[in-house]
């Protein structure tokens, strides 16, 4: 939590703005990030203090069962209208540009539980999530990547014979002579550390909660 | 008349179109004012309604959740609605008893009402799991084939063929060893001396699991074919695949179908609610003549958390009395914990027990719930626990069934996270004698005395 160089009553205010979106208010979130906007509190603190801790909250209210996935897409929904809000009077050159992650299930594989999951945690952690779904080919995945230009492919498996299309990506990255440029992150049932690192993925996400801190790691976000 | 599959299809391409965000966040709305309205709470206390009454409840909600809804077409982007009246004619016309097997090893699978007598029936063998070579897949396949209380066995796989070329889903490989190591199925029964028994298996993909059939060599009539519902309350061209061929080749229908306690289901209330809405979708889009309406947990990687159990347990005791349909329960399919274990054990009766006593078969095999690329991940012990333990619960009432369910939750609810891996088949049974090696076959004669001093009436 970041406070330093805020005033007691700024800290009220993105206090107010954290816990409605904490209580997935809309209502209450929008009316407070307004009065952010109109005390002209920096925009950019006010999303570090105010939205990033409100993610991790969510995060853990997730983990310890007191929210579900649908609490995970309420909030991130909500996460992108307060920061839109608070982004207004940002000159466009001076945004900040959030860490892009294309996500999706592989080729021959429709299990989407888990990568619902993992796609809804990474918005909430404060990535630009870009999902593709289930049944995705590795083309799909990486012209989706360089339109982007993303930061990371995230690629989910639940089956023993599907998790090659995991390796199939890292492979035509590496001939297509782009596999420095994203960085690689798979996970799923049948999928371990060691088959991660077997193929020459960058990481390896065990569950939801894992997939973020990895994610945060690999790619250096606060 | 009633609807048949091309009104299915028909209806995909016509219901109302929306994105797969929309439908998600509608089956948790929903799920959500059926659970107020309907006055459905789940109490941790009491991992079974051992009255009815909350399951009555929850049948009616899912029903009303399916009507409202409908299923989601991955395929086309359209939600596939039915009537209230088309929905009481499917239920209907649905068979109350079917045949599966050959034979003397023939079976019937019929209704089965709560703390009903009649026998489940149980198709063991370790599900669709990696095998080292076709010389061990016949070996444990032969070796599950030769357990008496089980009724049918489920195929699995192999990662390479001929020990060099990759299995890929969705490519030829995946048909050819498919369609290749499902004769091995049919010889190693032959060999156990019961030819007739049911053989199942079910591949990533339609075209795969097609292949299988072959009434010499591979699948048969007599078996069924397994047409999956996606979680949650979604279905796939893919999957209809499955049902057109086994409507073609008069070939039972299976469905398979999970709510998710923590995704869009949310609480153990919308999942129990939004499992039977997943069971009248596998009778109404994937014409099933016997499915399972299932649950998994979305942080636990196992079957029969103290929610699980609940949810599972009181969507099969609705559909029990409320219909005549065919269910199947396998709650205790995947346990946490490795072969080998006790705790392994403990999940699976906490499981089979529930599925038996509320009105269910258990068809869906014995095998750890993650095997990863491990071979050989199982052994034909716990395909004989399976059989003894639903066999054990016929007749069982709710009440005492929530106590020896609480016993054994209290067992292993603290170990799920960091449940004991086990052994591999090859650890656990003698390679000389293809006997359980004395460790292992001394840690099953323990729990079975315990749960036979709880109350469980095993034959042996």
């Amino acid at each position: 939590m970041e406070t330093k160089g805020i005033s007691a009553k700024d800290r009220t205010l993105l206090d107010a703005l954290k816990a409605a979106i904490i209580a997935l208010d809309e209502g209450e979130a929008v009316a407070a990030a307004e009065k952010v906007v109109a005390t002209g509190i920096d925009p950019q603190l006010a999303i570090r203090y105010a939205i990033a801790d409100a993610a991790v909250t969510v995060g853990e209210k997730f983990d310890c069962g007191e929210y579900f996935l649908p609490q995970l897409v309420i909030s991130g929904d909500l996460m992108d209208v307060v920061t839109k809000i608070l982004e207004k009077n940002i000159p466009k050159a001076n945004l900040q540009k959030k860490k892009i992650i294309i996500i999706g299930t592989v080729q021959a594989d429709v299990h989407s539980v888990g990568k619902n999951l993992v796609s809804t945690m990474l918005k909430a952690g404060g990535f630009q999530v870009v999902d593709l779904g289930v049944d995705v080919p590795s083309a799909t995945f990486i012209e989706k990547a360089k339109d982007m230009n993303a930061d990371m492919i995230a690629l989910s498996s639940l089956l023993t014979t599907t998790m090659p299309y995991q390796r199939e990506v890292i492979d035509d990255l590496a001939s297509m002579g782009i596999r420095d440029r994203f960085k690689v992150m798979i996970g799923g049932g049948p999928v371990t550390k060691e088959y991660a690192h077997k193929i020459g993925a960058d990481a390896y996400g065990r569950d939801a909660i894992e997939a973020v801190d990895v994610a945060k790691k690999l790619l250096a976000v606060e | 008349m009633g609807l048949t599959l091309f009104d299915i299809l028909q209806r995909s391409k016509e219901g109302p179109i929306l994105e797969e965000k929309q439908f998600d966040m509608s089956i948790f709305k929903k799920t959500q004012e059926l659970q107020k309205k309907h006055g459905i709470t789940y109490d941790p206390e009491h991992p079974l309604d051992t009255t009815g009454e909350l399951a009555d409840r929850v049948y009616q909600a899912g029903r009303e959740l399916f009507l409202d809804i409908g299923a989601y077409s991955t395929t086309t982007r359209r939600a596939i609605k039915v009537t209230e009246k088309e929905l009481d004619e499917e239920i209907a016309a649905c068979p109350q008893e079917i045949e599966l097997g050959q034979g003397p090893d023939k079976v019937k699978m019929a209704h089965r009402s709560v703390e009903g007598t009649e026998y489940p029936v149980v198709i063991a063998g370790i599900q669709t799991t990696p095998y080292s070579d076709e010389s061990m897949m016949h070996t444990i396949y032969r070796l599950c084939a030769q357990e008496r209380s089980i009724d049918g066995i489920w195929g699995g796989i192999l990662l390479t063929i001929d020990g060099k070329h990759e299995i890929i889903a969705g490519t030829p490989s995946e048909i050819y060893q498919y369609s290749k190591t499902i004769s091995i199925l049919r010889r190693a029964i032959e060999a156990a001396g019961r030819p007739g028994m049911i053989t199942i298996s079910n591949a990533p993909t339609a075209p795969a699991t097609i292949a299988m059939f072959d009434e010499q060599h591979g699948l048969r009539r007599s078996d069924y074919i397994e047409s999956t519902g996606m979680s949650e309350l979604k279905v796939a061209y893919d999957d209809l695949s499955r049902t057109a061929y086994g409507l073609a080749q008069g070939i039972p229908i299976h469905g398979t179908h999970s709510s998710v306690i923590g995704g869009f289901s949310a609480t153990p209330e919308g999942a129990a609610i939004v499992a039977v809405a997943g069971g009248l979708q596998l009778v109404v889009v994937h014409r099933s003549v016997c499915f399972r309406c299932g649950t998994v947990d979305s942080r636990i990687k196992s079957r029969v958390t103290r929610g699980e159990l609940w949810v599972a347990g009181t969507a099969i005791q609705g559909m029990s009395r409320n219909t005549r349909l065919i269910v199947d329960g396998s709650i205790g399919d995947h346990p946490a914990a490795g072969p080998g274990t006790k705790q392994y054990l403990y999940e699976s009766a906490a499981g089979h027990i529930v599925s038996t006593v509320m009105g269910a078969h258990s068809t869906e095999g014995t095998r750890k719930y993650v095997v990863g690329n491990t071979c050989n991940y199982g052994t034909p012990l716990e395909s004989r626990w399976m059989g003894e333990v639903c066999k054990a619960s016929v007749g069982m009432d709710r009440k005492q069934a929530e106590k020896i369910v609480k016993f054994l939750l209290g067992k292993y609810e603290n170990n799920l996270k960091d449940a004991p891996a086990g052994d591999t088949f090859e650890n656990l049974y003698d390679q000389r004698t293809l006997q359980p090696i004395p460790a292992y076959q001394q840690l099953y004669d323990e729990v079975k005395t315990e749960l036979r001093q709880l109350g469980l009436n095993f034959r042996q």
